[in-house]
């Protein structure tokens, strides 16, 4: 399929400018649009578009798509097998060739119709695309990790108050997941929480794979993005689900490695179960690989409660306090004191359908979604302190008020990178 | 113990010639090197030294991309020179950003500064926006001058100025104009500038652009950017009136 347009900055600026003053098509009304008895006349849908429809993309889009409350009108990716694959599924879904497909996002967001879009694109995008999309007015359905880097979060939540945009996280399993450790937490039958073990996976490493010849299917440049000019190779920009190489969970410059890209299901669901939604660590404490080999490198998180996350401890050096309360799922361990708490309702989703239909309602109702921008990218900060910790094998404390480490000019000075040129939040 | 510093001089060497595909093993001897280099001043300056021979003509990209991800982390203004020295080349110019937008210190702002005057298009882009994450109030009246230009640095441009969110950057907005996207760009930056003031506590400031804006939309959004904007414009307003509305 002949892309829908082109795709350079400059000949964007001219083309959404021309077509700001451009005539309105006519409107036809339909049949469909008046809707039916199981299907909200078109007035009451919301309009959706899709950016980034690869494995994930995909399956966000599935979830939007089944909905008769949302129209599905326009896909976006730069890799032509999966913007074709995205535009067959909505064109199939609703038996006509109306949905667009684009290569770039901006021409996505400049089109006034859509109200909302899902993002699911390698995490060097999530700032820029979301900010663009709240700016432009739309909310905003947004894969985890939804962050690459500390300073992006409060960026990204800026913009969506500004903008009095509804912005959801992706992390579905933070809900759905955990409930073998939420709702023991939450029912206040471990008393107060005094520490978690949990186990994640590695960071993201730098990535040398070899130069290859660019296919002609894939906008190399734009799929980088922001990220540093790299050459081409399918192992760098694969979307499967490894994080060990072949694929960009591998690689730094794209991903924060296993320990965001599953640590937003773990570190999420610890943080939700363990009532740290609103909190961000103030000390990141490195503990060395001991001398004689028996205990392996582990990180501390200690939250401003008191409370204590232990990732990738050793078993050796974990409590084995009789009186703890312990709950456990999925490498997570979570004690409390047992002392006397009230217990409290675990949120819910609004609507139906899951974390999607969370959002649709949502974006109804203007209230915040349960994985609210805010709570999941706080979330982010404590696998991207993480990261920082193991990668300066050093000890650090977090001013949350400056959004600094304190008295670390190194540790600061990777709480953000510079964006390729011309690519800019 | 003292970093051997005699375990980089074949990594070095080997790093001269890297390229991507090549064999990155003897990285590991600098990755290591740059870690240690934070309790051990010495070692820092011997590390600059010898990346900044890397980052001279003859060496790959991906050489010179692999210096300026460490520099990014130890450089000091000692490094700045010969990172200065690849910002107006479009292949390595990011990269240069990358470690000089990170490094402390007035030297690489100033380095930035100037090469704004010495590139063009996109990598004009790049400075401004390295300079906006420093915030360098020097940058303003130059960000200013670049609002009425070509569309892309003139939107970079504005999301510098709010990004700055000075008082001198408002009013650079402020007298802005622009039309298009770039409009819409300067507006976004006024709503950053005015959210800042608030923060700061300064609701004066904040309700005058507040005001501004809301007055420019008007009462009739016709689009999902308009109804946003007089969304941002409106509740600002509320915010920057809160404690002088009678209850």
């Amino acid at each position: 399929m002949a892309p829908r347009s082109s795709t350079t900055r400059r000949g964007f600026l001219k083309a959404t400018a021309a077509a700001a003053g451009a005539a309105t098509a006519p409107y036809v009304i339909t049949s469909k649009a008046l809707g039916d008895a199981t299907t909200p006349p078109a007035s009451d849908r919301i309009v959706m578009g899709g950016i980034g429809l690869g494995n994930m993309g995909s399956g966000d889009q599935g979830g939007f798509l089944g909905r008769p409350d949302v129209q599905y009108v326009a896909v976006c990716d730069v890799r032509q097998k999966w913007r074709e694959a995205g535009k067959g599924r909505v064109d199939g879904k609703y038996g006509n060739a109306d949905c667009a497909a684009f290569i770039d996002f901006r021409e996505l967001l400049a089109r006034d119709d859509i109200d909302a879009v899902h993002i699911a694109t390698p995490d060097q995008w999530h700032s820029i695309m979301t900010i663009a999309a709240c700016r432009a007015g739309k909310d905003v359905y947004l894969q985890k990790p939804e962050t690459l880097t500390l300073r992006e979060g409060p960026l990204m939540v800026a913009a969506a108050r500004r903008y009095g945009r509804v912005v959801s996280g992706g992390s579905q399993r933070v809900l759905e997941d955990y409930r073998t450790i939420v709702d023991p937490c939450w029912a206040g039958e471990l008393g107060r929480i005094t520490s978690v073990d949990l186990n994640v996976g590695p960071p993201a490493m730098a990535c040398y794979l070899p130069a290859m010849a660019t296919p002609t299917d894939i906008d190399w440049d734009l799929w980088l993005g922001p990220a540093p000019w790299e050459p081409y190779n399918p192992g760098r920009c694969d979307g499967n689900f490894g994080t060990g190489g072949n694929s960009w969970r591998s690689y730094i410059d794209y991903s924060g490695g296993s320990l965001t890209d599953w640590g937003a299901h773990n570190f999420g669901g610890t943080i939700f179960a363990a009532g740290l939604l609103d909190l961000q660590p103030t000390k990141v404490t490195y503990h060395p690989a001991s001398d004689d080999g028996k205990s392996a490198a582990f990180v501390t998180l200690t939250y401003p409660n008191g409370v204590e996350v232990h990732c990738n401890r050793p078993q050796h050096l974990r409590p084995q306090d009789a009186k703890a309360v312990v709950a456990h799922e999925r490498g997570i361990t979570i004690r409390g004191d047992g002392s006397p708490i009230p217990p409290k309702a675990v949120p819910a989703y609004s609507g139906t359908g899951g974390i999607y239909g969370d959002f649709i309602d949502c974006v109804k109702t203007r209230q915040r979604p349960f994985r609210d921008i805010e709570l999941a990218c706080n979330t982010m900060t404590a696998p991207h302190m993480v990261a920082l910790v193991q990668r300066l094998e050093r000890s650090l404390e977090w001013d949350r008020a400056a959004q600094q480490f304190k008295g670390d000019d190194e540790a600061n000075r990777l709480l953000d990178r510079a964006r390729r040129e011309p690519w800019t939040l | 113990m003292p970093f051997d510093t005699t375990t980089l001089d074949a990594p070095f060497a080997a790093l001269k010639s890297f390229d991507w595909g090549g064999d990155a093993a003897p990285f590991q001897t600098i990755d290591a090197a740059v870690i240690a280099a934070h309790a051990d001043t010495a070692l820092r300056s011997d590390l600059e030294t010898r990346f900044a021979a890397i980052l001279g003509p003859g060496t790959s990209r991906a050489a010179k991309e692999y210096v300026c991800r460490k520099l990014s982390l130890i450089g000091t203004a000692a490094s700045v020179p010969a990172l200065a020295a690849l910002l107006a080349d479009k292949d390595n110019s990011h990269m240069a950003r990358f470690a000089l937008e990170r490094i402390s210190g007035p030297e690489p702002v100033d380095a930035l500064r100037k090469a704004l005057g010495d590139v063009g298009g996109d990598l004009k882009a790049g400075m401004i926006s390295s300079l906006a994450s420093r915030r360098d109030a020097a940058s303003v009246p130059l960000f200013a001058a670049l609002l009425a230009g070509d569309p892309a640095v003139a939107i970079a441009a504005a999301r510098g100025l709010g990004r700055i969110a000075s008082p001198a950057a408002a009013a650079a907005l402020a007298a802005a104009k622009a039309t298009g996207p770039v409009a819409d760009a300067v507006i976004d930056a006024r709503l950053a500038c005015a959210d800042a003031f608030l923060a700061a506590g300064d609701r004066t400031a904040a309700k005058a652009i507040f005001e501004a804006i809301s007055s420019a939309v008007g009462n009739a959004p016709r689009t999902h950017r308009e109804r946003a904007v007089r969304m941002a414009a409106q509740s600002g307003l509320f915010a920057a009136l809160d404690d002088t509305v009678a209850p």
